[in-house]
């Protein structure tokens, strides 16, 4: 299983250009049964490594681009009357899909933005008394843009706890750039070859959800998020949801470097895109301040 | 108010300290005032218990009267030390029915320390100083309770640590500590208890109640010490009122003077006592005993009589004589023949002895004949006699009843010695004792209490006439205790005690044991007293040498407080980390950061290693060979097995070891 997933990461790593990380990072979030928030400047890559992600793992794919107008209905879908049956059917929206893509969630209104996030944690919609669930598996990947930008409605707290993981992709290489330029990466995700079906995917979140996670990592977690609570720097401390979170993404990032245990390297690994936007780190500054975070707490040995 | 977390099991503890405290001094209580502090005790344990609300200020108080008027009534103001001991612990124990707030338990607990001292002033013996430092241990975790959120387990847990960490710093003032003589000094016990009495009347007893307690404990010296039977002397008896043996007022005044005559010769027996606190006068020697404590007034009949009244044990070195054999004189004789009144009765006394004297006219033919009387006309002795009644107690002894205790065997022959004019007194002590062969002790308790004749022999002197012994003569050697044929009325007569289970043999052991274990706290913990405390401090720093002493005080001191500081601030980290993996690791860390390699604890084991490999790469793959095996183990979940335990050793040692520079 474990070739498959270094198969599909070099795959993806033809579409976007010198990002293993980010990439990894992403999968990471999606083999733990999480939603995926990416946030950075418009035109650094989001869509397509969204695209090429739903792509890539065979699943079927929705994109919604937000914007300042967008209603509720326009995602979930609406009942409509039917003039011949003189009744109403419901239309599902785009959110019956197994990956949603939401672009810029943060230029629609937070109505918009709640109906969607509810979806995402309920796993189902209900309307008009009925009660659709929506497919499995279920992601969502949202992009964002940096806050600074104009006529954006910034996500609050508790919604962005919905997100697994936040990660941004950032400039890339020289080299990756000037291969951009040039036209050499992949461009037509679709042709992508599908190395897994949505069953498989399954498979191996069933197994993630099995690594072993040894008593020092969870030690190592418990001593991250009380560093946080007890510190009195961070004004949101870090939840239970984030410890399991956490826990889950260390796993998960184990599994794709081939290993069945974790260890603390997986959790610093996977620490800064599960933690940053719970602690209310702008993107920008995270880097920095995760860094000191991880400096001030001992690792249990 | 503050919120209290454990109110429950802080409630429960006290209770229970208290209970346990009121067991201890139960015997210096009333029966009365005992059941109402158990009560008391009781209660507040059962309202905890249940969660019921604790009894309202107006009924609290009311009750606090009344036990107070009880208090007064039953204890009196006599026994002084007794009342307000009784005071502080129904104080505290109301207190703790009405404590509701923080403050209240804080105060409580502070009580209960007092109230826990108060033990020790009834009794010193290991087992209630065991139990007592127990109860510390408890009310510490209370106290600990009070402010922290977690069990009841884990506070006593340290609080025993913290007494153990307290216990150096104990002995040492044990040791060290000038022994000042107190501003003040607690009257000696009031209660009288079973044991010897200035006057000896057997005849109306019915039954001879026997305690278990322990009256004094005899250590053979191992240069001559005295032989079996032991006939501790305490008391002598030199007027007969016709039916009681009472101490005569001239003897009283012969003995308020101290005796000078310390002849010292060699064949004296050496052995030293510990004698229990007691309101009695008296002291125990064996025939004519003689001690230079200060504490200790030897008399000129040989016997020995405390000066001071103390609440604590008395440790007393003795060395004894052959009883005198000097001729009497004119007054000794009459005090030791005188019958007055009692010559009227018992006649039929008087006539058998007139009949054995001219049968055998010397003291000393008549001295064995009575032995033979005794011995062959049918005498038996008991624990249980029938009283006696009549004018003629004697006569109804010796001729129609014929059992009895040490008493009446005593109390006839001294009558019958008198009759014929022999001189002859009772005396009353103890005989024999518990022999311990481990550490060869004689323990004597209140049943070894007995009673037998001295007669004084022309050109013999005074000559022990034992007509008990005569009767049962095994009685002679050991203790009450260990006598077979008596085994049954013994126990019977037996106050409870662990004695009763005699018969099953691992309780003798164990009982034997204790004893033991209490005889050593006796002799080294409450028996050093300033005298072995000087002569200790003389060995260590030799004579004179006071600047010596006080710069070892000091420099102890220090050093204890050191030794704590060290303690107090060792980093935990090493104590947590209870995998030995963690610990080869942290060895493999230090060695890194002695040479070069700052550790820096918020790398994971498996960055600080890499980089360690790369820091040293002559060590590089015993570096990661250990990273391997940490992972392994610590993360993978493979177990550590004793092969995995060497070869970390060995990597480690590896690691450590210093590399041949290439030249």
């Amino acid at each position: 299983m474990h070739a498959t997933v270094t198969e599909i990461i070099d795959d993806l790593s033809l579409v976007i250009f010198g990002k293993q990380t980010q990439i990894k990072l992403a999968l990471t979030c999606l083999f733990s049964q999480g939603h995926l928030l990416i946030e950075d400047l418009p035109g650094m890559g989001k869509t397509t490594l969204s695209h090429a992600l739903a792509s890539v793992l065979g699943l079927s794919y929705q994109r919604v681009q937000f914007t300042s107008d967008l209603l509720p209905s326009d995602i979930l879908g609406a009942s409509i009357f039917n003039s011949n049956e003189h009744t109403f059917t419901f239309h599902k929206g785009p959110v019956f899909s197994q990956v949603v893509l939401a672009d810029e969630i943060n230029r629609a209104g937070p109505k918009t933005q709640s109906a969607l996030l509810e979806a995402m944690e309920e796993k189902q919609v209900s309307m008009d008394g009925d009660i659709y669930p929506l497919p499995s598996p279920f992601f969502v990947i949202a992009t964002q843009n940096p806050l600074f930008q104009s006529g954006t409605y910034p996500l609050p707290e508790s919604q962005l706890d919905r997100f697994m993981m936040r990660i941004s992709l950032g400039f890339p290489p020289k080299e990756a750039e000037r291969k951009l330029i040039l036209g050499d990466n992949n461009r037509d995700y679709d042709a992508l070859p599908k190395r897994i079906n949505p069953t498989q995917l399954i498979n191996i979140q069933d197994e993630i959800a099995k690594l072993t996670l040894s008593a020092p990592v969870v030690d190592y977690i418990i001593e991250l998020v009380t560093y946080t609570r007890d510190s009195s720097i961070f004004a949101n401390p870090l939840s239970p949801r984030a410890s399991i979170a956490l826990a889950k993404a260390a796993q998960a990032w184990a599994f794709i470097d081939g290993r069945d245990f974790v260890t603390p390297d997986d959790v610093q690994a996977v620490f800064k895109s599960v933690t940053a936007h719970r602690l209310a780190i702008d993107e920008q500054t995270s880097e920095l301040q995760i860094k000191q975070l991880l400096n001030a707490v001992a690792v249990p040995l | 108010m503050q919120r209290i977390h454990n109110e429950k099991s802080i409630n429960l503890t006290l209770s229970l300290i208290y209970g346990i405290v009121i067991l201890f001094i139960m015997a210096e209580l009333t029966p009365a005032f005992t059941l109402v502090l158990a009560a008391l005790c009781l209660w507040n344990f059962i309202l905890t218990l249940m969660n019921k609300s604790k009894p309202g200020a107006l009924l609290a108080n009311i009750l606090a009267g009344l036990c107070l008027v009880l208090l007064l009534y039953d204890i009196g103001f006599s026994d002084s030390v007794t009342l307000f001991v009784a005071m502080l612990i129904l104080s505290s124990l109301f207190k703790l029915l009405q404590a509701k707030s923080k403050k209240h338990y804080q105060t409580i607990v502070l009580l209960s320390f007092f109230s826990l001292s108060t033990v020790y002033l009834f009794s010193q013996s290991i087992i209630a100083t065991l139990s007592v430092s127990a109860l510390y241990v408890l009310n510490f975790a209370a106290l600990a309770l009070i402010e922290a959120k977690h069990n009841l387990k884990i506070a006593s847990k340290q609080s025993l640590k913290m007494l153990f960490i307290a216990l150096p710093v104990a002995v040492f003032l044990l040791l060290f500590l000038p022994k000042l003589p107190a501003f003040w000094q607690l009257p000696g016990p009031k209660l009288a208890k079973t044991g010897l009495s200035e006057s000896v009347n057997p005849f109306d007893i019915a039954k001879l109640s026997n305690s278990d307690e322990l009256v004094f404990r005899a250590k053979l010296a191992t240069a001559n010490p005295p032989s079996a039977p032991y006939y501790w002397r305490a008391i002598i008896h030199d007027e007969f009122d016709g039916s009681t043996w009472l101490v005569s007022d001239l003897l009283k005044s012969q003995q308020r003077k101290q005796s000078t005559s310390t002849t010292n010769t060699a064949s004296d027996t050496q052995y030293s006592i510990i004698a229990e606190p007691s309101a009695k006068p008296w002291l125990f020697g064996l025939n004519k005993a003689y001690s230079t404590n200060r504490n200790v007034k030897t008399t000129e009949q040989g016997l020995l009589i405390r000066k001071r009244y103390l609440s604590n044990n008395i440790n007393y070195q003795v060395k004894s004589t052959a009883l005198d054999n000097s001729q009497l004189t004119k007054l000794q004789r009459y005090q030791n023949t005188k019958l007055t009144d009692a010559q009227q009765n018992n006649l039929r006394s008087q006539q058998l002895a007139f009949d054995l004297f001219k049968k055998n006219d010397t003291d000393r033919a008549f001295f064995s004949a009575l032995t033979e009387y005794f011995a062959n006309q049918g005498f038996s002795y008991t624990l249980t006699p029938e009283p006696m009644t009549s004018q003629d107690t004697i006569d109804e002894f010796m001729f129609s009843n014929k059992r009895g205790f040490c008493g009446h065997y005593a109390s006839a022959a001294a009558f019958m010695f008198r009759a014929v004019g022999i001189p002859a007194r009772v005396v009353s002590g103890y005989l024999g004792g518990e022999l311990n062969e481990k550490d060869d002790y004689l323990s004597v308790y209140q049943y070894d209490a007995h009673a037998w004749v001295e007669v004084h022999i022309a050109d013999e002197g005074w000559q022990i006439f034992d007509a008990t012994a005569v009767v049962s003569p095994e009685r002679l050697n050991g203790s009450l205790s260990q006598m077979q044929s008596l085994n049954n009325e013994f126990t019977n007569n037996l106050e409870f005690s662990l004695l009763r289970f005699n018969q099953i043999p691992g309780f003798n052991w164990l009982r034997l044991n204790l004893e033991n274990l209490d005889y050593k706290w006796t002799n080294w913990v409450l028996g050093f007293d300033q005298q072995k405390q000087s002569s200790l401090l003389k060995a260590l720093f030799g004579n004179n040498q006071l600047w010596k002493i006080s710069l070892f005080v000091i420099l102890t001191v220090i050093g204890i407080f050191i030794v704590y500081f060290i303690y107090l601030n060792w980093p935990k980290k090493s104590a947590e980390s209870e995998h030995r993996l963690a610990q080869d690791f942290m060895n493999i860390a230090n060695w890194c950061d002695k040479n070069g390699l700052n550790h820096a604890d918020n790398l994971t084991p498996q960055q600080y290693l890499r980089q360690a490999s790369e820091h040293f790469p002559e060590k590089k793959s015993y570096l990661l060979q250990f990273a391997q095996l940490y992972s392994d183990v610590r993360y993978k979940g493979d177990e550590f097995t004793e092969q995995r335990k060497k070869h970390s050793h060995d990597l480690v040692k590896l690691i450590k070891a210093k590399t041949k520079r290439i030249l």
